[in-house]
């Protein structure tokens, strides 16, 4: 892929963080562990996680279709 | 032995070019299933096992080097190659449990790589100085002179409700121009874009900065328009910055505003 702009300079861990955690494919299926709604909560200055009520298990099965392990 | 966790970071078509990035990720390999290769690191269940997970997501320190990990891996693997970029912490026990979701999304995560072919995401964010920005606009507005001029010639108490009707007024317009700033700079945008969003806002708290964010987009430009993007969105930034208005363009990204499967939501423009 052609870059036609190198990367901007001063990214911050804001903008990373807002990408990182917020946005991105979030799939369902045999997952260990998906950090499902990892949402930014605020803490003084700092900014602090919690996945503790939205982390879940998704061992139920997928949302979408069947899935066998295929190892 | 500990045991060990399949971490996902990107879902390319191409074969990832693995050995510049390796370098920040131990064992980062990718596994290739149905013409798709998924990106991976093995990682710890001790440290990304549930249970440690609770606890380390809880340590700003943690997260800040992991969330740096995770996009700089995929931003090693996009200089190559288009991807779509997986959400912090997408974890399965097995290479298996990989290869089956591949198998199950194949239509779509290929549906996605040809929509993002050639094309690159890029963020703005616009921040307002507020205090600039009302005085600027106590000294423009007729109505508020106006109003101003009532109030020296006014008894205490009329001037009271005159001050407050002032202020009022002063709210209002900040928050037409706010919105009209932040539309007009999305809009002219969109047009040189193949797909725009609009995200939520974040607090000064989350971006320890003096001034309110007023927008938060992204962006999926073409490789013909980036020169183009980054020009406009350059000439926003001047244009706009007498009035209290801080316009942050960055980019590229991967595209994690728009590789949603087609059950998320997005804002095609």
């Amino acid at each position: 892929m052609d870059s036609v702009i190198t990367k901007s300079k001063n990214v911050t861990l804001l903008e990373i963080l807002d990408r990182v955690l917020d946005k991105g494919v979030v799939i369902s299926g045999d997952i260990v562990i998906s950090v499902a709604d990892v949402d930014l909560i605020y803490l003084g200055l700092k900014v602090l996680l919690s996945s503790v009520e939205t982390m879940e298990r998704l061992r139920d099965g997928p949302l979408v279709g069947p899935m066998q392990e295929s190892t | 032995m500990q045991q060990q966790l399949v971490y996902l970071y990107c879902v390319t078509e191409e074969e990832p070019k693995l050995k510049e990035v390796e370098s920040l990720v131990d064992d980062l390999y990718s596994v290739y299933h149905k013409g798709l290769y998924g990106v991976a690191g093995k990682v710890e269940d001790s440290e990304f096992g549930e249970q440690n997970l609770k606890k380390n997501l809880a340590d700003l320190e943690w997260i800040k080097a992991k969330a740096s990990t995770h996009e700089k891996t995929i931003e090693g693997v996009m200089e190559d190659t288009c991807v779509i970029p997986f959400k912090f912490g997408t974890l399965f026990n097995t290479d298996g449990g990989l290869k089956a979701m591949l198998e199950v999304y194949e239509k779509e995560f290929k549906a996605i790589l040809e929509k993002l072919e050639n094309k690159q995401e890029w963020g703005l964010k616009i921040y307002c100085d507020m205090e600039k920005l009302k005085a600027g606009i106590t000294n423009r507005e007729t109505e508020i002179l106006e109003i101003e001029n009532e109030i020296s010639s006014s008894s205490v108490g009329k001037a009271y409700f005159l001050k407050k009707k002032k202020a009022e007024l002063i709210e209002q317009v900040v928050n037409e121009k706010i919105n009209q700033y932040g539309r007009e700079s999305f809009e002219l945008l969109k047009e040189l874009s193949s797909a725009a969003r609009i995200n939520r806002l974040l607090p000064r708290e989350v971006t320890e900065r003096e001034e309110d964010m007023i927008l938060n987009s992204a962006f999926l430009v073409g490789n013909d328009n980036v020169h183009d993007f980054v020009g406009l969105a350059d000439s926003l930034k001047t244009r706009h910055e007498d009035a209290g208005l801080l316009v942050d363009c960055t980019g590229p990204w991967p595209p994690y505003n728009f590789c949603g499967l087609p059950k998320q939501r997005e804002h095609n423009g």
